[in-house]
């Protein structure tokens, strides 16, 4: 639908002269399903594509891509130029990739955050909800209202399961931790945001953790306009949003990720499979605000430590559900007051 | 549960909050459609308001950033209106283009000035002005009167358009044009001029309403951050009857229910949130299916005149 802006004029930037040759001319394309200036999800994989171009000094290229249509159409366009590999950059482009893979056989699609592989189809799955296990648990800390809340764009998965980290996270440093959650559905409307989160303030909510893209802008400056109301960053480290009332990040080091992958492709020996990344290798991982080093509870260093250990021996799972809730209403709901 | 004062009180400043730019917007759809034109382009007029908001504020301050807003919104509703009024393209192509333009022209634009990697931006904003007296009303004081200056100017505009509608010539003139250009040109009157005129000026509205998503809300721009305001702003025209009291009403109401839908995802109820989501545009279909009903558009509405 959009026509695709190719950013071809980046090979400009650098001469690369330490790439090594290009086997086949890979080139490299990524669909992104919102803007890459969200200062989230998307800058990240754009910041990924750019590192790419950088490091391997192959020719890379973006379009973005909103509706199943668009998307689908867009992977095609990708792999029918002959392109080698291809991000696709959402939990939503699975289908479409498969789809489109099996009339393409030699165009490795990369789905974030999909599901499953399928042909040269594999999924980059990145477990955010360890690193938003860790930002709770500094939630659950900082709540005086016990109040903590969360703003999604859409309920997709991985973003559930992210809140579920989150809330896990909060009550097992503080039991008395309430949580509450709104969604969107929409990951631009900034000014829906806000209202989201001056909403969740009127019920007591003094610590925010979302995962809503551009349109969480407004949970930040909803949190500036009220004196007392944090919001911890997500998909990327947000603390220079707003220093003063970020405390910490859960996020993703997507321009690692997409490198490794890339690399991985360029010498000619990936294998399509289930690509993990959390806690453990730094991918994905909690990243605190200096400028709140001294504020948090001595304590809760060491805690946050061992829980990451923990995490990484997979013995603590981030997302598994409390005993004491019902599997309907947790965690959503908590105990009403 | 926690429905104290404290959560009426949100409430309401939030129906107030959320209805500002569809008030504004639709003020100024409506305007245009009582001259017979419907500007689809609206959504695009305030997408151009919002990112000129944000250049203006961040070179100029909160005020220049308003000023710019108004003048980008009008820009965009001129080609509209050259395309649907001064060449008679179809009025539904001209406006899809035009939003689709602005659509990407904001984000080129948006990139080209901040950087692809976004900025959120801090801009100075315009902070909620009490009004001396009604501000203290119990109720309605803090949320219609402690509000910032685009509210008052959108609820002022309410009356301004009543009174240039119905109480004077040229809007006599535009409403005749609305109906049947070709008899309002045989009366003298100068219909394509009139169409272009109250089009432009609705575009100025709808670039305001952008400009009040930036300036009076979230202090940044976010692309595509208008999110079919603009649109919903055509259905609220309907709504409310192609009146300024019916398109305020038709405003609050959907303001309301869009803050209802927040206040109820926020008491954590185990309710499925998709349901709370649908809220405002089920009550907008009912409405308009039962309150509209017998309300006749102006009859040469999406026609272009000779």
């Amino acid at each position: 639908m959009r026509p695709a802006r190719l950013l071809l004029g980046l090979l400009a930037l650098g001469a690369c002269t330490r790439a090594p040759a290009v086997p086949e001319g890979l080139r490299v394309g990524l669909i992104t399903p919102g803007s890459v200036t969200d200062a989230a999800w998307n800058s990240g994989a754009y910041h990924g594509l750019e590192e790419i171009h950088e490091s391997l000094g192959v020719p890379v290229s973006h379009v973005e891509a909103r509706t199943p249509a668009a998307q689908e159409e867009a992977l095609r366009a990708y792999a029918a130029q002959g392109y080698g590999l291809v991000f696709a950059h959402g939990y939503e482009f699975q289908d479409a990739a498969e789809r489109v893979s099996a009339e393409y056989p030699r165009t490795i699609f990369i789905v974030t955050s999909g599901a499953r592989t399928n042909h040269r189809v594999a999924p980059l799955i990145f477990r955010l909800e360890e690193a938003s296990y860790l930002a709770g648990m500094v939630a659950g800390r900082l709540t005086r209202s016990n109040v903590i809340g969360f703003v999604g764009g859409v309920e997709l998965p991985p973003v559930k399961a992210a809140y579920e980290g989150w809330v896990n996270g909060a009550t097992a440093v503080n039991p008395n931790v309430q949580s509450r959650s709104t969604y969107l559905n929409n990951w631009d409307d900034a000014a829906l945001g806000r209202e989201a989160a001056l909403a969740l303030i009127r019920v007591k909510v003094d610590v925010f953790h979302h995962n809503a893209d551009a349109a969480a802008l407004g949970v930040f400056q909803a949190a500036k306009e009220t004196p007392g109301v944090l919001v911890f960053g997500a998909n990327a480290d947000q603390s220079a949003l707003a220093p003063a009332i970020v405390p910490g990040s859960a996020m993703i080091d997507l321009p690692r990720a997409f490198l490794a992958i890339a690399r991985e492709v360029q010498k000619g020996h990936f294998m399509p499979r289930v690509i993990v990344f959390g806690l453990e290798g730094g991918v994905v991982r909690y990243e605190p605000n200096p400028a709140f080093t001294g504020t948090l509870p001595t304590d809760l260093g060491p805690r946050l430590q061992a829980a990451r250990d923990s995490i990484i021996a997979g013995t603590l799972r981030p997302t598994a559900r409390p005993r004491h809730r019902q599997a309907g209403a947790a965690p959503r709901a908590g105990a009403q007051g | 549960m926690m429905l104290d004062a404290g959560v009426v009180d949100g409430f309401l400043s939030a129906s107030v909050r959320v209805a500002t730019p569809l008030l504004l917007a639709a003020l100024g759809e409506m305007l245009a459609e009582r001259g017979g034109v419907i500007n689809l382009g609206v959504e695009g007029a305030m997408l151009c308001g919002a990112l000129a908001a944000a250049l203006g504020a961040a070179s100029g301050g909160a005020w220049t950033g308003l000023a710019a807003s108004g003048v980008a919104g009008l820009a965009l509703a001129t080609i509209f209106a050259l395309a649907a009024i001064g060449a008679r393209a179809d009025q539904i192509i001209s406006g899809t283009a035009t939003t689709l333009l602005a659509v990407g022209l904001t984000g080129a634009v948006y990139q080209a000035v901040f950087g692809s990697a976004g900025a959120g931006l801090s801009l100075p904003t315009l902070v909620p002005v009490p009004i001396p007296g009604l501000a203290d009303v119990p109720v309605i004081g803090p949320s219609f009167f402690n509000q910032p200056v685009t509210t008052y100017l959108a609820l002022v505009a309410v009356p301004l358009c009543w009174w240039f509608l119905f109480r004077t010539r040229t809007g006599l003139a535009l409403r005749a044009v609305g109906e049947s250009p070709e008899h309002a040109r045989a009366a003298g009157v100068a219909a394509r001029w009139l169409q272009f005129a109250a089009t432009v000026t609705g575009g100025a509205f709808a670039g305001l309403a952008g400009g009040t998503l930036v300036l009076a809300q979230v202090g940044t721009f976010a692309e595509r951050m208008t999110a079919g305001r603009g649109f919903i702003a055509i259905a609220i025209v309907v709504l409310g009857r192609w009146h300024p009291v019916g398109v305020l009403g038709a405003a609050l109401l959907f303001g309301a229910a869009t803050a209802l839908q927040f206040v109820f995802q926020a008491m954590g109820l185990a309710v499925p949130y998709q349901l709370f989501l649908m809220l405002p545009y089920v009550l907008t279909l009912l409405l308009l299916a039962g309150l509209v009903g017998g309300v006749k558009a102006p009859a040469a509405l999406g026609r272009a005149a000779e």
